[in-house]
């Protein structure tokens, strides 16, 4: 794997094997990382009717504080339309950056190392329904080891949460699908609850442990539903995943389903050379979940945090590990705060602070070092606020300076304002990755890289 | 994990086959990774080096082989190569007759997690091959070199000598120079990034992905492994998955012909 240091960025691959290692903020172990100054923001971005072209969009934005663009969008391209824009993932070599489209179920995968200011759309896969069999919804694009794989959030039947996942080699071909354990066929997992509901979402792997965590949401026809109107549709309501599953990581095959109830969404796992354990968040229940082996290598689900009010949705979206396996960011998307919990017991997890990000916040990615803090606004197309109380951003990209105790704006982006769209996903890109020195072209094979 | 080497060592020089050598070797390895990582800490605040998982015992127990199905995952490149003799061959003249397990190394790497672990794990690997009457003749270990400019024939025929086992088909492969290496590599999706000096001279250190790749009789991958992915215990129970599958097949093919 790599590891190279220059003057922008070092980059430290396996952290599997490191026993401090996190991630910038919580991708894949089998990825190459940037440990240091990242130089760009990759932002999968959702298209916003009237807005600019209206079509999803990638946006570069450079974050390398001694670059004169620093702060700046300084690449888009546009995707032809709109495709619920939603979440995005590197390969294990960070040559390719995956992003899909919840309701056209298309992946389209960027080339982010041949100039990683501007990456350029290397391929689409516009058959992800048909390779897999039915699965609609293309999620999490999760690096393995020379592949990709991908969670589905639903099916091509009744467009309800019952789903699978798929996996395909790092240049987009298509290697097998699995569909997520049901009451009707558990595939010989152990319920250990009251549901097998087979809804998808999320995907993390413990490798040390052979085990890959995946979590549950709703189907396409709650997703691509008006917010106020589904809330109000007591059988809607019904259709949202209520589950955790454990698998064989070596064979993919499910082991044991966990009840989880209230969608969980984002697993993050600890990163410490013997934690045994992963962090979610129920979006329905407003509540922090632990995922942990037991003394007797049982894998089990616990409730041990409230996250605000539930009475209120606060909604908890998206989440981010520290470093150290010592915090954990939580955004609530409904009241735009972020929280940051105390999690050095991950059994009794503790809020030492708030912070209102903008009228509504989903994203939140950190630096490897923890001193950079991102924050996206968007989190569906049909789900997302059109106005903002007085102060507060409705579209946009932040960035906060964290040091120990308070966040400090740094910089601001209003999508709205500059014609992008709703900005979901980030992902980091860094010159060093590729032999680069700074904004300068990237090696190649045989190629002495330009100076 | 890293694979960087700043310079050349001396010439190797070839060693005595012996299980004292390769373990002695290893011996070497670990207290290096353990003083470099001690010596760095009080100075420079570096983190120890931890080694990967598949230098320790594997925290569970490996899938029965054949119980699972390793999907293919496209054809394995062909190419030309020199063998450690240094005769001109094609990659396919190793991989395709039986079950291959194919790594991407070079001998001067200094990563302990890099091509020093697949050369690890592929030794542990032939010895629980062999150590089986119905695997010992029935698989074969491939230990490619991307370094061409240092990895001679000579070179890579030593690195080998000192994990080969007697009677195992341990093969160890070069190649003439870029021109032949760089079309295997980027079909493997194995890419480097070579280093050049100031006047664009390569300086024969590199970075790369650590991947070792299963390939089978019809000569497609059927799995990848990385550093945290890499025991040897879960790759000798793929390699027996696939001579499971070859003689399910066979069995079914000669049904079919009665």
């Amino acid at each position: 794997m790599i590891l190279r240091a220059f003057l922008s960025a070092a980059i430290a691959l396996a952290l599997i094997v490191q026993p401090t290692a996190a991630d910038e903020t919580c991708m894949s172990p089998y990825m190459a990382k940037i440990v240091g100054q990242e130089d760009y923001v990759y932002i999968w971005t959702l298209g916003l009717e009237g807005v600019g072209d209206g079509e999803d969009k990638l946006v570069t934005v450079d974050v390398n504080p001694d670059s004169e663009t620093y702060g700046t969008v300084i690449h888009s391209i546009s995707m032809g339309g709109r495709h619920e824009a939603h979440h995005s993932g590197l390969t294990d070599d960070r040559r390719y950056l995956w992003a899909s489209g919840l309701d056209t179920s298309k992946i389209f995968i960027f080339d982010v190392h041949s100039d990683p200011a501007a990456p350029k759309l290397h391929r689409t896969i516009d058959d992800f329904v048909e390779k897999t069999g039915g699965v609609v919804g293309p999620h999490t694009n999760y690096a393995l080891p020379g592949r990709m794989l991908v969670t589905g959030l639903s099916n091509n039947r009744d467009h309800g949460g019952r789903t699978g996942m798929a996996e395909y080699t790092n240049g987009g071909d298509f290697i097998t699908s699995v569909w997520m354990p049901t009451d009707d066929n558990l595939q010989g997992a152990v319920k250990a609850g009251s549901f097998a509901d087979g809804y998808g979402y999320d995907a993390r792997a413990l490798p040390r442990r052979n085990v890959l965590v995946t979590s549950s949401f709703t189907g396409w026809n709650n997703y691509m539903m008006n917010l106020g109107k589904m809330m109000g549709d007591a059988e809607a309501m019904k259709r949202f995943g209520n589950t955790v599953v454990i698998w064989d990581l070596h064979t993919r095959t499910p082991k044991k389903i966990l009840d989880v109830p209230g969608a969980p969404l984002e697993i993050r796992c600890a990163w410490g050379s013997r934690s045994n354990y992963c962090f979610t968040t129920t979006a329905l229940t407003s509540k922090v979940w632990l995922i942990y082996e037991d003394d007797a290598g049982e894998w089990q689900a616990k409730a041990v945090a409230d996250i605000g009010d539930a009475s209120k949705i606060p909604l908890p979206v998206d989440i981010s590990i520290s470093a150290d396996d010592n915090h954990l960011w939580i955004n609530t998307w409904n009241d735009g705060l972020v929280r940051l919990y105390d999690i050095s017991d991950p059994f009794a997890p503790t809020q030492v602070m708030e912070k209102q990000i903008g009228e509504q916040v989903n994203m939140v990615s950190q630096s490897w070092d923890g001193e950079r803090v991102y924050f996206t606004s968007s989190l569906l197309a049909s789900w997302d606020k059109t106005t903002a109380s007085e102060g507060n951003d409705l579209q946009y990209f932040k960035l906060y300076n964290w040091d120990g105790e308070s966040l400090t704006p740094e910089f601001n982006l209003d999508f709205i304002e500059l014609g992008l769209g709703a900005p979901h996903q980030m992902r980091f890109g860094a010159h060093a990755l590729y032999g680069g020195t700074s904004a300068q072209s990237p090696s190649g094979l045989g190629t002495p890289p330009a100076h | 994990m890293a694979a960087r080497q700043r310079s050349h060592p001396p010439a190797l020089a070839r060693p005595p086959r012996t299980d004292h050598y390769v373990r002695g070797t290893l011996l070497l390895l670990l207290v290096w990774a353990w003083s470099a990582a001690a010596l760095c800490a009080p100075h420079e605040h570096k983190q120890p080096v931890v080694l990967a998982p598949g230098y320790a015992p594997l925290e569970f127990t490996a899938p029965e082989p054949g119980s699972y199905g390793l999907p293919p995952m496209g054809a394995a490149a062909d190419g030309d190569v020199l063998d450690s003799s240094g005769n001109e061959a094609r990659l396919h003249d190793f991989i395709g007759d039986k079950p291959t397990v194919l790594s991407f190394i070079f001998t001067t790497c200094d990563d302990v997690n890099g091509c020093p672990l697949a050369t690890y794990v592929m030794r542990s690997v032939q010895d629980a091959l062999q150590a089986d009457p119905l695997t010992a003749n029935k698989a074969r270990l491939v230990s490619f070199s991307f370094d061409p400019l240092f990895d001679t024939p000579d070179v890579i025929d030593a690195y080998g000598s000192q994990f080969r086992a007697q009677d195992f088909d341990w093969q160890f492969l070069t190649t003439e120079g870029a021109a032949t290496l760089d079309p295997i590599l980027s079909a493997y999706d194995q890419w480097v990034i070579r280093d050049y000096d100031a006047n664009g001279d390569y300086m024969g250190t590199m970075s790369h992905i650590l991947r070792v790749f299963l390939i089978d009789e019809s000569r497609q991958i059927r799995n990848i492994y990385s550093t945290s992915f890499l025991h040897a215990n879960t790759v000798a129970n793929d390699v027996r998955s696939l001579l499971i599958e070859a003689q399910k097949n066979a069995n079914t093919a000669a049904k079919t012909s009665r």
